[in-house]
């Protein structure tokens, strides 16, 4: 018997030791321990042992179970510890990623973005104006003289009814002071028009960025601390910013920005104009709100504006600005 | 505006190199938009005279001549040009010169013939843009004279004048600049001429020009001629061609003091010369050949058979100077100058005078500058001088205007003395007439108020000076801010789901516009495919569309975020506009199919718009299109484009298109978030499948159910269609649907029996619906 008992232990575990997968183990198992395996065949035959020697006989059964099931088990482990070390064995990381790419956003949508964020860290709000705007709006208000070359129908494009499109964001400077009280502190984000032919620099529609900020006090200094503190945001602390004493009819002092930043390309580039919004265009505000809020002896104020296209065209390296609006995908998709 | 250092530096005596004098004028804000050099700076090129020319044996284009280099023996060479006679005096490029273009010259062969250098024209020394032939030297021009001698080279600033400073229109203006920002001093013109001024008011005929300043001198026995070369030189230097001396010395003075001058053949001037008023449509020859129609209220030079000038624009026909004249009438004058831009802009005639009247020309350098036009003819021309300079009109007088320092401070944000400021002003030219007064010279007209005086103050202190502040209020967000805040959450999700972002004009054509109801048009379009506002983004995208299906895109995904204009208004929209494969094949394989409508209807879904409403006949280009709802209020339309539509635009696969409202829409989100709280006990689902009649649209179906108002029903999802045109599995004119129905209740979990029950009951109300049937 118990010699029966050994040579099935050996056999059994011989086997278990053999599976190669898990189908072969489980064969095993119910060749040995399944209803009708071996060993439980043996313990069926209990029965027929003598009651005084059932206790011994118990024990090598039990002994005998215990083997195989810990040899099925340890067996059982090391099929699936070789299966997980085998899992990723022929994995290429290097092949292509799969995921579709998402979509992109303009390349003029991105920069106006980052400026709007940048004002907006700085206490601006955006302000709105229409495009189709009035010569009062756009001209008149902004102290351009009525026979000023900008005017000209060869410059700016009028509607039957004599509004024009705006050749500037600075008809919203006027639009935000006729509606609102000082003080003010505005972005405006929006597009102007001139009557060019289009060519690779020149649009007949473009983006700009109007800026105004009018209270108590506010002098030359703070427009220069905020378009410094604005362009070094923009295109980084090395930026070199130059203002040069320049002539718009709406702002005095005025000045031209001309900046220059390893970002841009490394080129002095002419950017932004800007002043100290002049008096005449707050007396005509006031003429028009028929009060004195924006009384000149009690704020002061200062505009600035800059166009989008050619800043994104130096900032991206674009040749020509037509592909700004032509919308190829394949330039689209580089942003 | 091109200005001549040298010429500058007779008042001004600055020798700073050009790149200086740029960085300086830039601070002062004249901008140089160019540093051109000008003359011959080539060795070896020498003046020669040709002794003779001969025909070239073997060339008949060709003459060969024998010159005179200065040297003692004459020098062969082979020329092709024929602008000379012997005798003539040339600048010859001896061999070992090396002409503009890296153009050696060699002693070589010709044809045969040998030739030891090459005679030049202008253009080949880069003395002129454009020249045919050889340039003729003056005949006083010494042989063997090089030629840097004769055209010493010198450098020429090209600026840009911003339209306030007029002053800066000349030689002298721009030295004046230099002295402020330099402390040299400037060297003011003093011709030396008796002025016996008389008073002339006959001159002035309209007692209501109160403006008009206007002199007249006579000069007689003056010999019209060439002008010396040192005029010619000077006048070229700033773009200008040399017409006889008289003329010349006109032109000189404009760009020396910016006084424009004009002078009349006396001989030619019938009766007394009157400045008047011109009668509306009052007929005017001017000396370009042509006939104006004069505007009325523009100012006329006349005699007694009419205009003989146009104020400040331009001389007339048969008036002006010529060859033969011997008396000469000096015009100096100041002209309002919103009357000269008037006239100059109604009838497109524009001068380099009414260039500098329609700024403002300084009223008191008008008779300096008469005086320095006529101490250059008696010099050039000869003559002699009328001792009277005739005088009508005032002067205009000198501004007087306040400065408060505190205002100063206060708007240039900086610490600044009143002595500073007093300085600063005193530098530019103003003077001090004490008690915070300042007298304003006539060269600076344009200062009129305080800010142009704090301006000037801002000038010279400089900007670098003006310390940067960094301060400012909190600024709420304006309902633009909320706008732009929807717009761009809008554009990052679309930019999430795959759609790439374009931007299209604003102008359009008129067919463009046509589609879309009523646009505005333009009054001055550019060109006809520009004529319109657009009234819809889709023409701009699809105009994308064909761009890039040219370009061979696969899958075009676009959008687009901008303004529409109606005779209504402005108004913020989205568009999307989708045509080609759906899905990226990789490496994987995967299969695509092409981008249909029902992935824009989700798209837009997920964006939150989930209602529509099929249009029974949509209108163009749409083939089929819906109205799309949100909580009710129409924001839009969806669908996809009519198949004439999508074969104009060289689509082979369906063209979808959706445009939104998004002030509308705008109004009806809300930042804020609602949660639903989440289930606590299990749900249970019920699918049902069933045939309907082709025509039944399922949203139908999905109402019906909903009609039920079943309490445990939770969602409803269609997740089988089926159609079979042929008629083999179901008949053609069915269409199989299944529906998964939810059911689940907050507090309890559901019986089966109360779930089929539920269930029974939408069967039924299904069934109610002709045409649908159950298979069981």
């Amino acid at each position: 018997m118990e010699q029966q008992v050994d040579s099935l232990r050996a056999e059994a575990l011989a086997q278990i030791a053999s599976a190669t997968d898990a189908s072969s183990l489980e064969a095993a198992r119910l060749k040995y321990l399944g209803k009708s395996g071996a060993i439980t065949a043996l313990s069926e035959g209990m029965r027929n042992v003598p009651k005084e020697e059932r206790p011994k006989f118990g024990k090598i059964l039990n002994d005998l179970r215990a083997a195989v099931t810990g040899a099925l088990e340890e067996s059982q482990k090391r099929l699936l510890d070789a299966a997980d070390s085998a899992a990723f064995a022929s994995l290429d990381l290097t092949l292509p990623g799969t995921f579709p790419a998402p979509g992109t956003l303009h390349p003029l949508t991105q920069l106006m973005d980052r400026a709007v964020r940048c004002f907006r860290r700085m206490g601006f709000a955006i302000a709105d104006g229409p495009d189709i705007e009035t010569e009062w709006h756009c001209f008149d208000a902004l102290n351009t003289p009525p026979d000023h070359p900008a005017r000209n129908e060869q410059d700016t494009f009028y509607l039957p009814d004599g509004r024009l499109l705006r050749s500037h964001t600075s008809s919203v400077q006027i639009r935000v002071m006729e509606n609102t009280p000082p003080p003010v502190r505005i972005i405006a984000p929006g597009s102007a028009y001139r009557r060019d032919e289009v060519d690779a620099t020149h649009l007949a529609q473009f983006t700009q960025m109007e800026g105004l900020y009018v209270a108590e006090r506010v002098s030359l200094a703070d427009l220069k601390g905020t378009l410094e503190f604005f362009f070094r945001e923009l295109f980084g602390t090395g930026t070199e910013i130059q203002f040069r004493p320049h002539f718009f009819p709406f702002t005095e002092p005025s000045y031209e920005i001309d900046i220059r930043a390893a970002a841009l390309g490394g080129e002095w580039m002419e950017l932004a104009g800007c002043g100290m919004v002049d008096p005449a265009v707050f007396e005509e505000i006031c003429k028009k709100r028929g009060d004195r809020a924006y009384d000149p002896e009690k704020v002061s104020g200062f505009a600035f504006g800059f166009g989008l296209e050619r800043l994104a065209m130096n900032l991206s390296r674009i040749p020509d600005i037509r592909m700004l609006v032509e919308n190829d995908l394949r330039f689209l998709k580089q942003f | 505006m091109k200005i001549s250092l040298n010429w500058l530096r007779d008042f001004v005596d600055c020798q700073l190199p050009a790149s200086d004098l740029e960085t300086l004028l830039r601070r002062a804000g004249l901008e140089v938009a160019a540093i051109l050099e000008r003359g011959v700076a080539i060795d070896k090129v020498v003046v020669a005279e040709i002794l003779e020319s001969v025909q070239h044996p073997n060339a008949d284009r060709l003459s060969v001549c024998k010159v005179n280099d200065g040297s003692e023996h004459p020098r062969q060479i082979v020329c092709g040009a024929k602008n000379y006679k012997v005798g003539d005096k040339i600048p010859l490029a001896l061999p070992g010169a090396v002409l503009p273009g890296d153009f050696k010259i060699k002693p070589g062969k010709l044809r045969g013939v040998e030739s030891e250098g090459m005679m030049c024209s202008a253009k080949e020394l880069r003395l002129a843009e454009d020249a045919q032939g050889l340039l003729i030297l003056p005949p006083e021009s010494v042989a063997g004279t090089p030629l840097t001698e004769i055209f010493p080279t010198e450098t020429i600033l090209e600026l840009e004048i911003t339209p306030n400073r007029a002053d800066w229109l000349s030689h002298l203006g721009v030295a004046r600049e230099i002295a402020v920002f330099t402390g040299y001093p400037v060297k003011n013109p003093s011709p030396q001429l008796p002025a016996h001024v008389e008073q002339a008011s006959r001159l002035l005929s309209d007692p209501a020009d109160k403006v008009t300043f206007y002199t007249l001198r006579k000069i007689s026995g003056v010999k019209v001629g060439p002008s010396p070369q040192w005029l010619i030189d000077r006048l070229a230097a700033v773009g200008l061609r040399s017409i006889n001396n008289v003329v010349d010395i006109t032109n000189y003075v404009l760009f020396e003091l910016g006084q424009p001058l004009h002078a009349f053949d006396a001989a030619k001037i019938s009766g007394d010369i009157r400045v008047r008023a011109a009668a509306e449509g009052e007929n005017f020859h001017a000396l370009d050949g042509k006939e104006y129609k004069l505007p009325a209220g523009s100012l006329v030079i006349a005699d007694n058979n009419g205009p003989v000038a146009l104020a400040g624009v331009m001389g007339g026909e048969g008036s002006g100077v010529t060859e033969s004249t011997t008396d000469i009438l000096l015009e100096s004058a100041f002209f309002e100058p919103s009357r000269v831009r008037r006239a100059s802009r109604s009838l497109g005639l524009f001068s380099d005078s009414s260039y500098r009247f329609e700024r403002g020309v300084d009223p008191e350098g008008v008779a300096t500058a008469s005086a320095r036009a006529v101490e250059l003819i008696l010099q050039l021309a000869g003559g002699t001088a009328s001792e009277i300079l005739e005088v009508a009109g005032e002067l205009p007088p000198r501004a007087k205007i306040s400065l408060r320092h505190d205002r100063v401070r206060s708007v240039l944000g900086l610490e600044i003395s009143d002595a500073e400021i007093d300085a600063a002003l005193v530098r530019v030219g103003l003077i001090n007439s004490g008690g915070g007064e300042w007298e304003i010279p006539g060269y600076r007209r344009e200062i009129l108020r305080e800010a142009d005086l704090i301006e000037e103050v801002a000038r010279v202190v400089g900007i670098e000076k003006i310390p940067s502040r960094a301060e400012g209020l909190f600024a709420g967000s304006s309902d633009a801010d909320l706008a732009y805040d929807f717009a761009m959450d809008l554009r990052r999700r679309l930019a999430g789901m795959g759609f790439h972002e374009g931007r299209t004009s604003t102008l359009v054509s008129n067919a463009d516009a046509a589609d879309f109801g009523a646009s505005v048009a333009l009054k001055n379009p550019f060109g006809d495919d520009q004529s319109q506002l657009r009234n819809s983004l889709l023409p701009g995208l699809f105009a994308a569309v064909v761009r890039n299906l040219d370009q061979g895109a696969k899958s075009i995904p676009l959008f687009e975020v901008g303004r529409v204009f109606t005779p209504a208004g402005e108004f913020p929209r989205l568009a999307l506009v989708v045509t080609g494969d759906r899905f990226s094949v990789d490496w994987r394989g995967g299969t695509t199919r092409s981008w249909d409508v029902f992935d824009l209807l989700g798209a837009v879904r997920d964006l939150g718009a989930v209602e529509t409403n099929p249009l029974p006949s949509p209108p163009s280009p749409f083939g089929a299109a819906a109205e799309v709802f949100l909580h009710g209020k129409k924001i839009g339309l969806l669908g996809q484009l009519h198949p004439g539509v999508t074969r104009q635009l060289g689509a082979n696969a369906p063209v979808l298109a959706a445009e939104f409202d998004l002030a509308t829409w705008r109004t009806l989100v809300s930042m804020d978030r609602t949660t639903s709280p989440l289930a606590k006990f299990p749900g249970s689902a019920r699918d049902i499948a069933f045939t309907a009649p082709l025509s039944l649209p399922y949203g139908e179906v999905r109402a019906t159910i909903e009609s039920l108002k079943e309490p445990l029903l939770e969602s409803i999802g269609l997740f089988d269609l089926f159609t079979d045109p042929k008629g083999e599995k179901i008949p053609a004119d069915k269409k199989s649907l299944a529906v998964s129905l939810s059911f689940r209740s907050p507090e309890r979990t559901l019986t089966a029996d109360e779930v089929n029950a539920a269930t029974d009951r939408i069967k039924a109300a299904l069934r109610t619906r002709s045409g649908i049937e159950f298979r069981e």
